[in-house]
């Protein structure tokens, strides 16, 4: 019976997917502005991040992009840094949508075309956006879009994050 | 028991193969949020249509109650 317990808790951890606690996956994907800018996950480290996937033709990561770029106006790049993580097939329209709605590009903008972070974070809705602390670690996991309330909410973890030492 | 232990080891294995194959991730889902993938395409263009049906039918006074339900139009 102990065997077969065993069996099934190692078969279940084969489906498992995205959990607070974990540590962040590291990758390294060109801007999407900009190709020849290359963002390496360990040049966040230090500073709390929120990393979000999404694309154009996704409606909910097209409703929340106006409150990201209002919540990184009011932090410095140093403290907090939003992080874009464009999915699109074709990255001009991930471009065009995002020229829009910031058309000073304070959020950072980098893009996967392989949707690499989304399959190995095995992302179970888009837009999906995981709050990294300093250390890399998955503190929070958001699935679907943000709105002013939730915002809020994200804006008081946030500051915790950027005052603790770790 | 050993049987037992392998015939549910496997079958999970199946299912999660299974799911990965028939499963549209959300990633995935890129031209399935196209116009033409809404599932009734029809309800983009219902008013051509039913202006067009009511001239046809010519049974009511068309859609507004300036048009005439002659069939003329």
């Amino acid at each position: 019976m102990k065997k077969m317990i065993l069996i099934l808790m190692m078969s279940l951890s084969l489906v498992a997917s995205l959990k607070k606690g974990d540590k962040e996956v590291e990758f390294k994907l060109p801007g999407l502005y900009n190709s020849s800018t290359v963002v390496d996950s360990q040049s966040l480290k230090g500073k709390v991040v929120l990393l979000n996937m999404w694309a154009s033709w996704c409606s909910g990561c097209q409703h929340e992009m106006p409150l990201f770029v209002k919540l990184q106006k009011s932090y410095n790049k140093k403290d907090f840094e939003i992080v874009l993580v464009n999915i699109d097939t074709h990255k001009e329209n991930g471009i065009d949508f995002l020229e829009s709605v910031d058309p000073d590009k304070v959020l950072t903008a980098l893009y996967d075309q392989t949707k690499y972070l989304p399959k190995t974070y095995k992302v179970p809705g888009m837009p999906t956006s995981l709050l990294i602390d300093k250390d890399g670690t998955i503190v929070d996991v958001y699935i679907g879009s943000f709105d002013e309330e939730s915002i809020k909410k994200l804006q008081k973890e946030i500051e915790l994050l950027t005052k603790s030492s770790k | 028991m050993k049987k037992t232990a392998i015939i549910i080891f496997v079958s999970i294995l199946f299912a999660g193969c299974s799911d990965k194959l028939v499963r549209v991730m959300p990633y995935e889902k890129e031209y399935f949020a196209q116009d033409k993938m809404n599932l009734s395409p029809i309800e983009l263009r219902g008013e051509q249509e039913g202006h067009i049906f009511l001239i046809r039918e010519a049974s009511a006074g068309g859609e507004s109650s300036f048009q005439g339900g002659c069939g003329c139009r």
